[in-house]
């Protein structure tokens, strides 16, 4: 009955205990769906910094602190094969490639563009372009002067398969390059800023323009991404152990662009979530504390017969507790349903930096729904606090006395 | 031997003694003295009745004497032990255990059905579930209310609340039953019932009866009375007939 009898008390005043859950309910399902955007956003950003980076990306210290004046960083094939040793002998790796990447300028009649040049060997699966391949085709093993360009690249300099290009770049020794290459397909990605300033060339082309026979990166893929940092650091292990001065890091250290977004949706959700539980608590504190006060004769008659203060401080506190997990549960109910509508209507939206609209996608589950449950309930229950408090503290006789 | 019985063996040993006891109230700049120097004795089995006029210092005296109010001066001792030094906690176990108290107003939980209401205070003992089942059953009986209980307290009228009220006071076995005004609010028949309940109950279950009241039908049933008057409390005689409850 000790359970029951806080529950009573919630239902007698129908319309303000509805109140109450309503607004605890509210906050919930705003927390949620929130929460769900930005768990999927940052789903679909780190997919795309995945497809953009591989999981893993080992290199010269040098490369990524870009402090190197020349081209000292590169890896040499003596290198190269003890670090694809080592790989090979991981089993949770996926698949791996090298490449070489450089700056250069392309020009196409009169006009001309700074891009990073991606030398890549065709045909290998890490890091595969062919499923983005909107026009003509995808490198092969075969191909030499041929080059794949982003189809924001494409429209801006009108470019086609079939179309020429100039690139021009300066080779490992400082030498000036330049060589025509053939436009052989159009690639798209989700980042306008990928398809602008990347363009990929066969590998050993690449290596032949800048005059070398290493690589700058070995990019490697895993079946699961979250092995990413359990691999990293095996590999950066045996890295360390055969001496080979290069380091391994990982996705979401090459990828400004998550940390920065990533960081972005944490302060969003925080302020959103630290509003909605100021909100409720500010909301269901008033109401709890005229409840409450309106039984305070009914409280000091519990004290009376026996009850002692901690007595009357845990049936006022599971009150709240009730209303908490009510409100809550019917908060993540709301919001699961409103997630799955979005869902299900399909509503385009542009993330920032995105060539085309993306669906709308809000992530449902129970993961996603556990931190705004709980803070439905600690927002309920700590508001309930103050005023069971007061009320446990009262003197019996005053709390008599009120009619 | 049954609990009840070994309270009727101990019937006349000393229960409840208050010494000197002061009660001042604070109004403003001004004190206020609601009880003053009150001695009193009340023995295992006694019926008392108080009266006195409004403002007299009878809820005073019966609050301070069910220790959910402390005195300014004075004290209160139960069963030989003073309520002055005791803690919150101690007080509120030593009214769960010792004290059963009936309110003017009944003070019923709404919320709680008549044999809910009845069961609390066995909650508060932690007694099990089928124990307060049957005491709350055979209670609720004997004050007549065997149908009606799990009738809300707002679907029972006065008297029955009363008896409720009476019931939920005397379930746990308490030593001494404080009952403020317990007829005031019911009509004369129902206050002639309830105060018959109340005195066979004093009277088969030996316990210490104080019941504070206005009305000279209730006052008939008292085997002391007493008179409050300015916080002075004097007893009226205690040879005064013991009524009937036949």
């Amino acid at each position: 009955m000790l359970l029951w009898l806080p529950l009573r008390s919630l239902l007698r005043s129908r319309r303000r205990s509805l109140l109450s859950l309503a607004i605890i309910g509210l906050g919930t399902t705003i927390a949620l769906v929130v929460l769900g955007f930005v768990q999927e956003s940052r789903a679909l950003i780190r997919e795309t910094s995945v497809a953009e980076f591989g999981n893993l990306q080992i290199a010269s210290p040098q490369l990524w602190e870009d402090t190197a004046e020349d081209y000292g960083y590169l890896v040499q094939p003596s290198t190269l094969d003890q670090v694809s040793a080592l790989l090979a002998s991981e089993s949770r790796v996926d698949a791996f490639t090298v490449q070489l990447q450089f700056p250069a300028l392309i020009a196409s009649g009169d006009r001309t563009q700074i891009v990073r040049v991606t030398g890549f060997v065709p045909g290998n699966p890490a890091l595969s372009r062919a499923g983005e391949i909107v026009a003509g085709r995808d490198l092969e093993t075969s191909d030499a002067a041929a080059v794949l360009v982003g189809r924001s690249l494409a429209d801006r300099l009108d470019l086609a398969p079939g179309s020429a290009i100039t690139l021009t770049l300066t080779t490992v020794d400082g030498a000036y390059n330049a060589t025509p290459l053939q436009v052989v397909g159009i690639y798209e990605f989700s980042s306008e800023q990928v398809e602008l300033q990347s363009l990929f060339i066969p590998l050993r082309y690449a290596q032949l323009l800048l005059n070398t026979t290493g690589v700058d990166r070995i990019v490697v893929t895993l079946g699961n991404i979250a092995d990413t940092e359990a691999t990293r650091a095996r590999l950066q292990a045996g890295l360390t152990d055969a001496q080979l001065g290069l380091e391994a890091l990982t996705w979401d250290e090459l990828s400004p662009f998550y940390q920065q977004l990533s960081n972005l949706f944490d302060i969003l959700f925080g302020f959103i979530a630290l509003a909605m539980a100021v909100l409720v608590f500010f909301i269901i504190l008033q109401i709890l504390t005229l409840a409450f006060l309106e039984r305070t004769r009914e409280i000091g008659t519990a004290r009376a017969l026996g009850t002692t203060r901690r007595g009357v401080l845990g049936l006022l506190l599971a009150e709240g507790a009730w209303l908490a997990v009510i409100g809550s549960g019917l908060g993540v109910a709301l919001g699961t349903a409103l997630s799955l509508a979005f869902n299900a209507i399909g509503i385009r939206w542009a993330p920032p930096g995105t060539v085309e609209p993306v669906v709308l996608s809000i992530r449902v589950g129970i993961t996603t729904a556990l931190a705004p449950f709980l803070l439905g309930v600690v927002a309920t229950i700590l508001s309930s606090l103050y005023p069971a408090l007061q009320m446990a503290r009262l003197p019996v006789v005053d709390a008599l006395r009120v009619e | 031997m049954s609990e009840d019985a070994r309270f009727c063996h101990d019937a006349g040993r000393v229960f409840l003694e208050t010494r000197d006891l002061t009660k001042t109230y604070r109004l403003g700049r001004e004190d206020i003295r609601a009880l003053e120097g009150v001695d009193f004795v009340a023995a295992q089995g006694d019926f008392v009745v108080l009266n006195g006029p409004s403002g007299s210092g009878k809820t005073t005296f019966l609050n301070l004497i069910s220790a959910i109010d402390r005195p300014t001066q004075g004290e209160v001792i139960i069963e030989g032990v003073s309520t002055t030094s005791q803690t919150d906690r101690q007080l509120a176990a030593m009214r769960r255990n010792k004290i059963g108290l009936v309110f003017q107003s009944f003070n019923l939980i709404p919320v709680l059905s008549a044999a809910e209401n009845v069961e609390y205070p066995l909650l508060l003992h932690r007694l099990e579930r089928p124990e307060r089942k049957r005491r709350v059953r055979a209670m609720l009986e004997e004050v007549g209310l065997g149908e009606l209980t799990k009738r809300r307290p707002n679907e029972l009228s006065g008297g029955q609340r009363q008896r409720v009220a009476i019931a939920r006071a005397l379930v746990s076995r308490p030593r001494m039953v404080l009952a403020d005004e317990p007829t005031a609010n019911l009509d004369s028949e129902t206050g002639k019932a309830v105060m018959q309940l109340t005195s066979r109950l004093n009277k088969e279950h030996c316990v210490v009866f104080i019941v504070v009241t206005h009305d000279p039908a209730v006052t008939i049933y008292a085997q002391r009375r007493f008179r409050i008057l300015d916080g002075h409390l004097t007893e009226e005689g205690n040879d005064a007939p013991v009524a009937s409850t036949a």
